[in-house]
């Protein structure tokens, strides 16, 4: 199997682990009364890991596509990181 | 919006009532091969209440999980074509992008309005699903720069595809990243006919191939919901946990399951929704 392929099954398969155990977590916590904000913590981070998952995706395809020497696709790769970033910006507006 | 006595502190019936409906909808997306926000949205929407712009922020959240879930899973059959999903992803993030700061600013009855005209859009596409077959039998044919190859289990051997008319596929992954973002849905049920009809895409690479796009297209939108408020995460933990575990079942049902019925349901299903969707919008 294709590197970038694997690396980005294994970025997607770690994000999705690490954000559905959080929001398992957090959830059994807040239903079980623990006071304090760890639960609210626990969910906000899990929510914070789901949408990075996909945007990590992205930045390990630039590295790959820089070390493969394929310009073309570093810069559209870029361009997608640019749109994200787009993104987080109109999120403060 | 007064969601605020049902958000805190967390109301256990309504995280249930969320989780259980993510997992419907989690297994009818799989079943299907659609996404399971088309069905998700309307629920929380026109069920518990939910105003269009939150319940497509919650969306969102679960079309990531599923991205990612499914994704992870297919990575390395080569059915995800990772050079056109990435060039198309630059469309499907510029109009994710659009549409995020669009919903900021537009009407909710505009919002249900455009949540009906694509609801009948996705039901008449569903009963006409165009089924034609791309693939090239020769597995050494040229596949152009950026169409692919992989083993199709139907015809027992490697088959090879390239792709046609680019500019139509990115205009078509504009407004899928586009209604996307305003709506909660993934926008696969735009791009995966459009790839396979046009394009010269085997439906199951096309699919793949959104499957992946999908999650860094909803990112785009559920950044700019978060920033403003819409995304709770404690509504949006039980709508993902659904989700995940909906369609981690459908994966064992749709074997057994006769998806024609079931298509010809959900259209009647959708073309309910519509009616309700406008007709809240008039209210």
């Amino acid at each position: 199997m294709n590197r970038l392929e694997q690396h980005i099954g294994t970025v997607l398969r770690v994000g999705t682990i690490a954000s559905s155990a959080l929001f398992a977590i957090g959830l059994l916590l807040v239903l079980g009364h623990v006071a304090g904000e760890l639960p609210r913590v626990l969910l906000t981070v899990a929510l914070i890991v789901l949408i990075a998952t996909p945007p990590m995706r992205v930045v390990i395809s630039v590295i790959e596509y820089v070390r493969e020497r394929d310009w073309t696709f570093v810069v559209l790769t870029l361009i997608v990181l640019l749109a994200l970033a787009g993104s987080v910006v109109a999120a403060r507006f | 919006m007064n969601l605020l006595p049902l958000l805190n502190p967390l109301n256990p019936a309504l995280t249930l009532t969320i989780l259980v409906a993510g997992g419907i909808a989690g297994a009818l997306g799989i079943a299907l091969g659609l996404g399971g926000g088309i069905f998700l949205v309307p629920f929380l929407t026109l069920a518990l209440g939910f105003p269009l712009k939150s319940a497509a922020a919650i969306s969102l959240a679960t079309v990531i999980a599923t991205s990612s879930a499914v994704s992870a899973r297919r990575a390395g059959s080569h059915l995800i074509n990772l050079r056109l999903g990435m060039v198309l992803e630059v469309a499907t993030t510029a109009g994710s992008l659009l549409g995020g700061i669009t919903a900021q600013f537009v009407a909710e009855s505009t919002l249900q309005r455009l949540f009906g005209l694509v609801a009948i859009a996705v039901a008449l596409a569903m009963v006409a699903r165009i089924n034609r077959r791309n693939v090239i039998a020769d597995p050494d044919a040229d596949s152009g720069r950026l169409g692919g190859r992989f083993y199709e289990a139907e015809s027992g051997g490697v088959v090879s595809y390239r792709v046609k008319r680019l500019p139509l596929a990115l205009v078509g992954s504009f407004v899928a990243g586009n209604v996307s973002s305003l709506l909660g849905i993934g926008g696969g049920i735009i791009k995966v006919p459009l790839l396979n009809a046009w394009c010269g895409v085997p439906l199951r690479a096309a699919a793949a191939t959104s499957a992946l796009m999908i999650g860094v297209t909803a990112a785009g939108g559920a950044v700019i919901y978060y920033g403003h408020g819409d995304l709770s995460p404690m509504l949006a933990a039980p709508a993902v946990l659904g989700v995940q575990l909906g369609s981690w079942a459908g994966t064992h049902l749709t074997n057994q399951t006769p998806v024609k019925w079931l298509k010809v349901l959900m259209a009647v299903l959708l073309l309910v929704v519509a009616v309700l969707m406008f007709v809240r919008s008039v209210r």
